[in-house]
């Protein structure tokens, strides 16, 4: 008897995809697919534009993350007219580093009290009525309450920065056009109006602690569920710590093993090949020395606490060091240890806020830098969900001929899709029934990663996402789905 | 006074366009636009006595829109990423214990596509709730700039 189950959508993810699983006539996963489906658009309808509109365009791609895409895009512009990181002005550099640090603080907070905390608070087994952020400000307003003001102060930093907390406009060409001015750092240093930045620093900790006990609590699932042997890649600084902004590309092995030797950004396209697959508009980017198979590489939190040798602010190194003696492992490949790592890089970057809203040369007005023009640029940074490339091409008039953008969640493609699989042989495989909580088990996985669909396919329109399986015949014998917003 | 929307998906800029109209009242308003409403609005109403939210809607009212009284209500929906103002209102009340007097104003559009400028429909509604919500302001002694 045909069946059909329609997920209605695999929730709390940005962006629209679909999982099929697909089973024998016993009932065994024989294949699952992680597909996006969403329209690709913006690498082909940004050519044609003047270079120095890249940085304004592209950040329509997200209103998640738009000031990673902005800066990204301002790095590769920088190149354009002559001017490499290193000869950005002191406070260009700075003002940019906090608004990316405040981007990353407000995306991590999101991510974590609106979209992962349910599944934390309530279990993956909880009726669908509970999990979301309604029910936790229901059962734990203060937690509730700490996300909001949390993300408040993140996006805050970003509006004193950019004029709007969301597709504001701060660098441009060589720089930025906009300071930081005493009020401004006032309102976040002093805690007359907001919660001020130490608060965000204590709040971070009472939220590692508490992702602590939810470890110690359930160590043994969370080792286990969706953890599978992968590549890592991230950014490093020169002497081989966490580095967010600039620095050089750095990838390992499961074990450890260094696969990506700390190269610098601009020599990206040597080292990486990105795959199709017919199935899917999302790419999947690999290690072209090591081939498609094996040389694929997660990114974002898990990957960045992984492949540096240590976080370079006190608060968040102790943390770091927390978090490999309670794994006990090198190097570790278990999906779910993503929240602690992205809750780790939040105080990290509560922690360089701090530092820089206490640093006057924010306050400058050197902010812009000119050099001699040049016809091609690229940008890389780590924004929250992982590495992020932008690379354009223009002609001798600055009109944009090419561009690639390889965003972070599609270097996340390979491991979800092996998250899924990781599901489907171990919850849903051969076991009669298909219940909502096997189901949700496969959101779980996916959302660990903190994809954003609509940024890897650079995406327009409608975003559900659709979860199908379909048995030995090709028929669809259980679906949810649900219209997307 | 909020509006909620996006002036690049034609009919969509009924929010902003509406706001956009009230510019001026400095002493009356607070003007804030939004693409959606999120979580941390709830933390805006709680700053506020009363809150107008203007959106566009699919719906089809018989005047072109509709201006109507918010209840908090909790509403379900696939993202949390788009609120409805029944919702924001919600989480202000739950976990701010702010219960600010809220008003909706939903004006009917009928393209949604992308593209700049309204169709002669939205235009229409677009004046017709203008022009009520200025008598309700006289109503309501609020003091209206001339």
């Amino acid at each position: 008897m045909k069946k059909k189950i329609t997920i209605d959508p695999v929730t709390r993810v940005e962006g629209h995809g679909r999982v099929t699983i697909h089973l024998d006539e016993y009932g065994k996963v024989e294949d699952s697919f992680f597909h996006i489906v969403e329209f690709r658009g913006f690498e082909r309808f940004i050519q044609g534009h003047p270079y120095w509109e890249a940085p304004v365009l592209v950040q329509r791609l997200c209103g998640i993350c738009p000031v990673s895409h902005h800066l990204a895009a301002a790095k590769a512009i920088d190149q354009l007219v002559g001017i490499d990181p290193k000869d950005l002005s002191p406070a260009a550099l700075k003002l940019r580093r906090l608004m990316h640090y405040g981007q990353i603080f407000q995306s991590h907070a999101l991510h974590f009290f609106y979209l992962a905390s349910p599944d934390l608070l309530f279990g993956v087994d909880a009726p669908v009525e509970k999990r979301n952020v309604f029910a936790v400000a229901i059962e734990n307003k203060e937690l509730a309450k700490k996300g909001i003001l949390m993300r408040k102060f993140g996006q805050e930093i970003i509006q004193a920065i950019a004029g709007k907390k969301i597709h504001g406009v701060a660098a441009i060409p060589g720089g930025m056009h906009k300071t930081f001015d005493p009020r401004e750092r006032e309102y976040f240093l002093s805690g007359k109006d907001i919660p001020n930045v130490d608060t965000m620093i204590e709040w971070c900790q009472e939220i590692i602690e508490f992702i602590k006990g939810y470890h110690e609590k359930n160590k043994v699932m969370l080792d286990t569920f969706a953890a599978f042997p992968s590549g890592h890649l991230g950014m490093v600084d020169d002497r081989g710590n966490m580095e967010l902004y600039h620095g050089k590309l750095r990838a390992i092995d499961n074990a450890g093993k260094i696969t990506l030797p700390d190269i610098s950004t601009d020599d990206y396209q040597k080292y990486f090949l990105e795959g199709v697959e017919r199935w899917s508009y999302m790419k999947f980017p690999y290690l072209k020395e090591i081939g498609r198979e094996k040389g694929w590489n997660r990114v974002g939190p898990l990957a960045r606490i992984n492949i540096c040798k240590a976080i370079p602010t006190p608060l968040a190194e102790k943390e770091r060091l927390a978090f490999f003696a309670f794994s006990g492992k090198k190097v570790n490949n278990s999906t779910l240890y993503s929240h602690w790592a992205r809750l780790i890089e939040m105080l990290h970057c509560a922690e360089l806020i701090r530092e820089l809203l206490h640093d006057d040369e924010i306050m400058s007005s050197d902010l812009v830098r000119e050099g001699k023009p040049r016809l091609e640029g690229i940008g890389i940074i780590e924004a929250p969900r992982g590495t992020l490339t932008h690379h354009y091409q223009v002609d001798e008039k600055g009109m944009i001929t090419r561009c690639n953008l390889i965003v972070s969640t599609t270097h996340n493609n390979e491991a979800m899709n092996r998250a899924v699989r990781w599901v489907a042989d171990n919850v849903i495989s051969q076991k009669g029934t298909i219940t909502d909580s096997m189901l949700n088990q496969v959101e779980v996985a996916i959302r660990a990663y903190d994809p954003c669909l609509s940024c890897a396919t650079q995406a327009l329109g409608q975003m559900p996402l659709r979860v199908e399986l379909i048995n030995h015949k090709g028929e669809v014998i259980d679906e949810r789905i649900k219209n997307g917003a | 006074m909020i509006g909620i929307g996006n002036s690049g998906r034609s009919d969509d800029a009924l929010g902003w366009k509406f706001v956009d109209q009230f510019t001026s009242y400095v002493d009356l308003f607070d003007i804030e636009q939004r693409y959606q409403l999120q979580i941390e609005d709830a933390l805006l109403l709680t700053e506020y006595k009363k809150v107008i939210f203007i959106d566009a809607s699919h719906k089809t009212y018989k005047d072109g829109f509709s201006f109507y009284k918010c209840i908090p209500t909790r509403t379900e929906a696939f993202t949390t990423h788009k609120l409805e103002p029944e919702t924001v209102l919600w989480l202000a009340n739950d976990l701010f214990n702010q219960s600010p007097e809220v008003y909706v104003m939903a004006i009917t559009g009928i393209t949604w596509e992308l593209h700049q400028g309204m169709s002669d429909v939205a235009q229409q509604n677009f004046e017709k709730a203008v022009a009520h919500f200025k008598k309700w302001l006289v109503n309501t002694a609020c003091p209206v700039p001339v």
